[in-house]
């Protein structure tokens, strides 16, 4: 624990990562299952930073997390849109009144 | 102008096809006009008698062609008597006619079609081979119609070649042609007129058929069938003008066949009437019998000759590339020329040389060609009513009367007399002697049943079976030129006399039977005296001495020609003693003919009226009826006139191809020699007085018996009533034939009737019931097997469905825990599954 | 333990515990703070990753522009002034236990992976060399131009010795994402647009 290696970023990046799944799993809230996605997103991110300075993978991961990046902001445009249709069309933004996929 | 041939070929195909078009127009153009039109009728007769102007011209081209050379020869006498050196003359006379008719032919270059105008070898080579026949007699006569057939023939059109056979359409044109062309476009012309005023009562839009009985009791109606007939008319007048041009046996079948359809569409003209339309089918199907015989002799002729032509067909450089039927057999001289053995026919080619086919002579087996005659002639029994197949004749008196003339005249039954005399040249004697007891066996047999008949067509219609036997007989004799002879005096009388039947049953209202007649003469004047006229000639009477006062006997037509058989017949019973019955049988039918042709006048016009309804209702007929009779009657009584002297009969004989004295076969079974003419006019005047007795004889017993009623015909009828029943069953042929033919083909279709129900039936029934009860286990297979599985695998697939989609509860909140749980387990798996 | 160590951990506790505090906060607008917070930590991660033009982004775009996106949604969905939509606790413990475990799995296979040895021999001899060759090489503040030059296709950081790029561009890859990026926006703004509010449904409420 002395040196501070790939594996310690792997870990803070798990720990993002499970914090955003539990958050998409458990929030009732439409846009806290977004804030879950942004945060599963950024545990990804830091992977591959971490992975770009600790091997070979180089300036490679860097871009990678610049295009994933980009890639969440297009998303949450997106999502934010549909958030806002959810609401218009129950008035509410609570995903659980939303059961229209049910088989 | 162009040659001889060539005019005489535009001349009778315009005759020919002009009916054709009268056809054409009436069956597509003018059905279209309303049913009251007498249009067609008028196109009808303009047709037919353009025809007959163009025929007549022909004839008169030809007159002027031979120098009128029927008109030159001098009486028949001087002729038997006559020095040589005359006959010399006259021959050489005719060696010039036939090289100035050859020569334009021959020298037309631009010419369409092949053309040859033949001309046989000079007569003395013909003397040479009767020299053994004509010796004895020691005079010229074989010389005398030793005649150079002038023939102009060539193609219209050629169909097809198959192999070295060729199919085309020919023309044949010798003075028989130009005689069947004006004889049949005369008569037919006079029947049109005759039948516009027949076949008024068809021009209405409802014509009520009094013979056909509904079920509800009431006569049928129909609209009139006018335009109809006349277009069947022209079909049947262009049909037989086809046949008689044509210039091959092929073409001569075609047309035969064609006049076989129109006279059955004639005699069902009636088709409501069930025996109108039995009769038609009855007549159409006899002739098929007598066709398949045609169709043999047709095979046999192009499998052994190669030729279907009459006549030699020239190339473009006059060289003659296929010889024609007639030389090949005959070759110049007339003669069949056999092998060593006699086994074998050879073939010749038109200057009389032996045909070779590389070594070898061609030939064809006798016995063949013996077989291919009698095929041919198989056809005309069928077509003029022969002795096995002469049934059909009486029933086709269902058709209306003006065709029933044109059929007995001009057209259906002439057809085969005229084939039989233009094949004459492939005969053999032997299907000669056939053809001669075919004919006397006719005859005989018609004319003892017309004894008897009471209808007043079907008298007629058995004399013309007779007459047509008297024909045959004539040919089968060896009377070419006599048989044809009678043909053409017996078309002229015979129209006359079915035209006149025809008038009187218009007059009496469509009654036909004599019994119910009499004394009609007083009501129908012209009809009377014009059937007088007809009967006289078919009966043959002549008045006995009028020769010495006027240089020929007086007498009309059909004296003549039937003397001329009777003469030649007995001529051959005279070299032939065994086939004595050929003159018998004829004379005594001279008699019966004469008795039961005055027993027809007799009831019908003398005595007194039997039925007082139709006597007052009885009538003479418009002009547009009398008329053709005058004429025709005329014609009837002159056109013979000179006997075998006269024009007719010499322009006939003109075409004789083959002499008369060819005798069989060494080989043959039978030997049969031939009579001469010389032969023949050395007993004419025996058989004359013979003929005239009978004939005498028989219209005494007529009046008698039907005049002055010396003896009560119905008397004798009972006391003979063996016979005389038996004779008006018509010798039970009819119920013969049902025996022989119909009758065992009702047995066979029974038994197959049985067959098919037991055996065939039985085995698809079998079939079927198996089919079905495979069919039945397969279906239970099909429905618990199959089916049970195939629900099976859905019922599972539904209740998996049903049963997962509890999992589908659509929140989003669930699917991520799902997720995150399926990738745990998915971990945990790996690692237990798989660990390092 | 050295300075860099020293941020890591202080970054990495804050990281964590902001994404812990955004996923027990039942308030969207401090989920929101939270969220932020922990956003920042990434990025000065980054920054100690030695990826500054990265750590300025993630500032920039995420902290910047996407909670700010978020707030405006909270704004415009809010139904009261502060929107709190409760989980079960039974839920929340599912969603704990569930998460504990992926966590235990995740950390599980982190750790077990000997990363200096395993994943150099996995890449090979040679990219063990340019490993080698990659951490040895100062590239902190730098990172700007090799990802802008990346991005128009030029590898001057992977230059072979014949002087040939050993990796590819990523020109194609950006036009591609720059393209999609504005169609996102385009179809956001068409889906997100003002439309006339539906009556609510009795059944979907009901």
């Amino acid at each position: 624990m002395d040196t501070v290696g790939l594996n310690s970023y792997l870990l803070v990046a798990a720990m993002l990562f499970v914090c955003g799944v539990v958050c998409m799993a458990v929030k009732r809230n439409g846009i806290g299952i977004l804030m879950g996605v942004e945060l599963v997103l950024n545990g990804a991110n830091l992977n591959l930073v971490a992975f770009a300075r600790y091997t070979v993978l180089g300036l490679d991961g860097q871009v990678m997390a610049l295009f994933v990046i980009v890639l969440a902001a297009a998303e949450a445009a997106i999502a934010l849109a549909i958030a806002l249709n959810f609401y218009n069309n129950h008035l509410t933004i609570d995903v659980d009144r939303g059961s229209e996929l049910q088989g | 102008m162009g040659s001889t041939g060539e005019t005489l070929r535009n001349l009778l195909t315009l005759a020919w096809l002009l009916p054709l078009i009268g056809f054409l127009v009436e069956i597509y153009a003018l059905c279209w006009t309303h049913r009251l039109s007498k249009a067609p009728a008028y196109l009808a007769v303009g047709c037919i008698a353009a025809g007959f102007v163009c025929s007549f011209t022909a004839l008169m081209t030809w007159g002027v062609q031979t120098d009128w050379v029927v008109f030159q020869s001098t009486h028949h006498d001087e002729h038997h008597e006559g020095d040589h050196h005359g006959e010399q003359h006259h021959a050489d006379e005719h060696d010039a006619e036939t090289a100035h008719v050859a020569e334009p032919a021959k020298t037309d270059e631009h010419h369409k079609h092949a053309e040859k105008a033949v001309a046989s070898a000079p007569a003395d080579a013909l003397a040479a081979t009767h020299a053994d026949h004509a010796a004895e007699h020691g005079d010229g006569h074989s010389e005398e119609h030793a005649a150079k057939p002038t023939v102009f023939a060539g193609t219209f059109y050629n169909l097809g070649s198959f192999g070295p056979l060729k199919i085309s359409l020919d023309w044949y044109i010798d003075s028989l042609t130009l005689v069947m062309f004006t004889m049949v476009t005369f008569i037919a012309t006079c029947i049109h007129i005759f039948a516009m005023g027949y076949m008024q009562d068809e021009l209405t839009e409802d014509y009520v058929d009094h013979e056909v009985h509904l079920a509800n009791h009431e006569h049928f109606h129909r609209p009139g069938r006018f335009y109809r007939f006349f277009s069947f008319l022209s079909l049947f007048c262009f049909s037989m003008l086809g046949l008689v041009l044509a210039g091959n046996i092929f073409q001569v079948f075609i047309f035969w066949e064609l006049v076989g359809v129109c006279s059955y569409l004639l005699i069902g003209f009636y088709v409501e009437r069930k025996s109108a339309s039995t009769a038609a089918n009855k007549a159409f199907i006899m002739n098929r019998v007598g066709d398949f015989g045609f169709l043999i002799g047709l095979m046999i002729i192009w499998t052994s000759l190669g030729t279907f032509q009459f006549f030699d067909s020239v190339d473009a450089e006059g060289h003659t590339s296929q010889v024609g039927l007639f030389h090949l057999i005959r070759g110049t001289t007339g003669e069949m020329q056999l092998s060593a053995d006699g086994q074998q026919v050879l073939l010749q080619n038109e200057v009389g040389e032996l045909l070779t086919a590389g070594e070898n002579l061609r030939s064809i087996p006798y016995w063949l060609l013996v077989t291919a005659g009698l095929g041919i002639f198989a056809g005309c029994i069928g077509k003029s009513a022969q002795f096995p197949l002469q049934t059909w004749l009486p029933d086709a008196m269902e058709g209306p009367t003006p065709v029933s003339a044109l059929v007995h005249s001009a057209t259906m039954v002439a057809a085969g007399v005229y084939l039989a005399g233009r094949f004459y040249p492939v005969f053999t004697p032997e299907v000669l002697l056939v053809i001669a007891y075919i004919g006397c066996i006719t005859l005989f047999l018609a004319a003892t049943i017309a004894v008897v008949a009471t209808d007043i067509k079907k008298v007629l219609a058995y004399s013309t079976i007779s007459q047509l036997g008297y024909m045959m007989l004539g040919i089968g004799v060896g009377g070419w030129g006599a048989g044809l002879f009678h043909l053409v005096t017996h078309a002229f009388f015979k129209s006359l006399l079915f035209l006149c039947s025809g008038s009187v049953i218009a007059g009496c209202h469509h009654e036909q039977d004599m019994r119910k007649m009499g004394g009609l003469w007083k009501k129908m004047p012209i009809t009377a005296a014009t059937m007088l006229v007809g009967v006289i000639a078919i009966a043959g009477l002549a008045i006995p001495g009028s020769q010495a006062v006027l240089g020929e006997t007086f007498a009309f037509s059909g004296f003549h020609s039937k003397d001329a058989i009777v003469a030649t017949a007995l001529a051959y019973t005279k070299l032939n003693a065994v086939h004595g019955l050929l003159f018998l049988a004829p004379l005594v039918t001279a008699g019966i003919t004469a008795f039961y042709m005055f027993r027809l006048w007799f009831m019908t016009f003398a005595g007194a009226p039997q039925d007082e309804h139709v006597y007052d209702h009885a009538h003479e007929n418009p002009a547009v009826m009398t008329g053709p009779l005058l004429v025709l009657s005329l014609l009837a009584a002159t056109c013979a006139i000179g006997g075998e002297s006269g024009p007719l009969y010499k322009l006939l004989a003109l075409s004789e191809a083959v002499p008369a004295g060819a005798s069989t076969a060494p080989s043959s079974p039978v030997t049969i020699v031939l009579p001469t003419h010389g032969q023949v006019h050395a007993v004419h005047a025996t058989a004359g007085k013979f003929a005239l007795l009978a004939a005498g004889l028989g219209t005494l017993v007529a009046y008698l018996l039907y005049c002055r009623k010396a003896l009560n015909p119905a008397e004798i009828g009972r006391q003979f009533s063996g016979v005389y029943g038996f004779l008006v069953d018509k010798w039970r042929f009819d119920e013969l034939y049902d025996f022989l033919f119909v009758k065992p083909a009702h047995s066979v279709g029974r038994w197959c009737q049985g067959f098919d129900k037991v055996v065939l039936d039985g085995v698809l029934h079998g079939a079927s019931s198996l089919v079905m009860l495979v069919s039945t286990w397969d279906r239970w297979f099909d429905e618990r097997m199959i089916d049970g599985l195939v629900n099976l695998v859905g019922q599972v697939t539904g209740q998996a469905g049903r049963s997962l989609r509890v999992v589908q509860t659509g929140h989003l909140r669930q699917y991520v825990m799902w997720i995150a749980v399926g990738v745990v387990v998915l971990f945990a798996a790996l690692f237990t599954a798989l660990p390092k | 333990m050295t300075l860099e160590a020293l941020l890591f951990y202080l970054f990495a506790a804050i990281a964590c515990g902001s994404a812990l505090a955004v996923v027990l906060t039942d308030n969207v607008v401090r989920m929101a703070f939270w969220l932020v917070m922990s956003l920042g930590a990434v990025a000065s991660l980054f920054f100690l990753l030695e990826a500054d033009f990265l750590g300025a982004t993630q500032l920039l775009i995420y902290v910047g522009g996407t909670v700010v996106l978020l707030v405006f949604g909270v704004m415009l969905t809010a139904t009261g002034p502060y929107v709190q939509i409760k989980t079960t606790p039974a839920e929340m413990f599912l969603g704990a236990g569930v998460g504990g475990l992926l966590l235990l799995v995740l950390a599980s296979t982190v750790m077990g992976i000997n990363w200096e040895n395993d994943v150099a021999h996995a890449l090979g001899a040679e990219s063990e060399a340019a490993l080698a060759a990659d951490t040895t090489v100062d590239q902190s503040g730098t990172t700007g131009r090799p990802l802008g030059l990346a991005f128009v296709g030029v590898r001057p950081d992977a230059v072979g010795p014949d002087g040939a790029a050993t990796r590819p561009g990523y020109l194609l890859p950006f036009e591609i994402v720059s393209v999609h990026l504005l169609v996102v926006l385009i179809g956001a703004a068409y889906l997100a647009r003002a439309k006339r509010r539906v009556e609510p449904a009795t059944d979907l409420l009901s």
